[in-house]
């Protein structure tokens, strides 16, 4: 079609009854583009920061396989998507002006064409949520580090991750992925990210922690040189320097590295190690047994077990069992249903740990247990319940 | 599966928001037709018009901005499981065009009475 002149556009004016001197001199004809159907474009609307993010030139990235729902992430956060639906028609136009800018440009035509270079009833809304960690443990967990003696290693056929691979398969910003794989105490070994074998990394803290023992160091002032000297015979210095890291915080003093061990998560590694043995324990047997086990100088604490183990103050005699985060459900609901189904009436306390990391942004626990449970007083105790009917 | 911002200063693009479909006057393709003329009074309210009707709307500047995608390699609908495949970010949208006024017909032809 032939693009339209001022003298038509002129001719409208006067048929619609609009005086030209109330207007801007400047018309701008706005035509549909020759790709302007195909619905290939697509909006997206921008939570803020992410659009200062584009424009410094940094991505943005979808992530999810085709089962997963999928997320947008940027280089630090993770958000939903979900389609929102307006009643109206979205057209956008590349270069449309406004009136600011006509006026801006003073020897502007008076005639400029335009085109629409697509259209859309709908437009993708972002909600910014927790990113989706757990297949990462799972992965890594498919094939812990045994160590180097290991025989499986050599023949494993199982797959090992790098960076790369989990950027691509874990629904979450790389900045999130990382620091996951601190928390876990992951390493990389070849060029792999892998997660040692329990079994294994007890063995490792054991080395360290008979030789703090025969050497009489402080728990705060564990010398890493010495360490690998002594060490370094039995296991790749990889491995020791790794244990450190995890169950010690490095610091310098005078030029050499030292470690201040974490008392906390020390007592909980061998809590572990005590409980994974039997379904449930005596608790004062086992608050006994575990004491004994621990470094000396080191105090356990029933509070050090959150989130890993829970106690039953209900049976004669109380027991204790294991009962780990991670294991749980990621979803909201389905871990809700999952601890109601561990134990039916549950106190604050007592969950908090095993629903803290559901929280949203600016969510608390309380808010989760109004949304997900039901509340009732159990002798002179709030406790809480499920909302569904118990199968 | 991912999008990311070309060379370059991204294009600032503007959004046009009407009420209804949008449907051309030929039973032919949208591509090439003619939509409307865009006018601003000199107080800088947009008019647009469309056919024969006249719209009023106003300049809004969006709260949250838009990224345009462009579907990389031709595009079958994304599924509700949300966007698979490669897209860029061709443009940003920072201000809207919005027409929420009942359209004013334009009437082209009064019949004289006899």
């Amino acid at each position: 079609a032939a693009m339209r002149s001022r003298a038509e556009v002129d001719a409208t004016l006067q048929t619609a009854k609009l005086n030209p001197a109330e207007l801007l001199p400047a018309v701008q004809c706005l035509s549909f583009g020759p790709q302007a159907g195909g619905g290939e474009c697509c909006l997206l609307q921008l939570e803020p920061g992410l659009c200062a993010e584009l424009e410094a030139g940094r991505s943005l990235v979808i992530r999810g396989e085709k089962d997963e729902h999928a997320v947008l992430c940027s280089k630090d956060k993770t958000y939903d998507m979900k389609i929102a639906d307006t009643s109206n028609m979205l057209l956008f136009v590349p270069g449309c002006k406004t009136p600011e800018e006509l006026n801006a440009d003073a020897a502007s035509c008076n005639i400029i064409h335009s085109q629409i270079a697509g259209f859309s009833k709908n437009y993708w809304e972002l909600r910014r949520c927790r990113p989706k960690l757990k297949k990462l443990r799972k992965l890594l967990m498919e094939d812990p580090y045994e160590g180097p003696d290991s025989q499986k290693d050599q023949t494993s056929t199982f797959s090992k991750y790098t960076t790369e691979d989990l950027l691509s398969l874990i629904q979450a910003s790389e900045e999130e992925i990382l620091h996951q794989l601190q928390v876990i105490d992951a390493c990389k070994i070849e060029g792999y990210w892998r997660v040692l074998d329990f079994d294994y990394e007890m063995k490792l803290l054991n080395h360290v922690t008979q030789l703090i023992d025969s050497e009489s160091w402080p728990l705060s002032k564990v010398p890493l040189c010495a360490c690998l000297e002594e060490l370094g015979s039995l296991e790749p210095r990889e491995m020791i320097e790794h244990i450190l890291l995890s169950y010690g915080r490095k610091y310098v003093d005078a030029g050499e590295v030292f470690f201040e061990m974490r008392e906390d998560k020390i007592c909980r590694a061998i809590a572990q190690m005590l409980l994974q043995n039997a379904v449930k324990f005596n608790l004062s047997e086992f608050e006994e047994v575990w004491q004994q086990s621990v470094p000396e100088g080191m105090t356990t604490r029933l509070d050090q077990l959150q989130g890993l183990a829970l106690v039953d103050r209900s049976s004669r005699p109380e027991t204790i069992f294991l009962l780990k985060v991670e294991d749980l459900p990621e979803d909201n609901q389905e871990r809700f249903n999952s601890l109601f189904g561990v134990r039916q009436k549950w106190t604050e306390v007592d969950i908090t740990p095993y629903i803290q990391d559901l929280c949203a942004e600016k969510q608390t626990v309380g808010a989760l247990l109004t949304k997900y449970a039901r509340s009732s007083m159990l002798n002179g105790v709030k406790v809480y319940n499920s909302r569904r009917p118990i199968s | 599966l991912s999008h990311s911002a070309g060379t370059g200063a991204l294009a600032q693009w503007v959004l046009v928001e009407l009420q209804g479909e949008v449907e051309p006057r030929q039973s032919r393709d949208l591509a090439g037709s003619l939509l409307g003329d865009l006018h601003y009074t000199c107080e800088g309210v947009p008019v647009l018009i469309v056919g024969h009707h006249i719209l009023y709307g106003k300049v809004v500047q969006l709260e949250k901005p838009f990224a345009v995608l462009v579907k990389q390699g031709g595009a079958p609908q994304p599924s509700p499981t949300g966007p698979h495949g490669h897209y860029t970010v061709t443009a940003l949208i920072k201000t809207k065009l919005l027409f929420k006024t009942r359209p004013k017909p334009i009437i082209t032809h009064v019949p004289k009475r006899v």
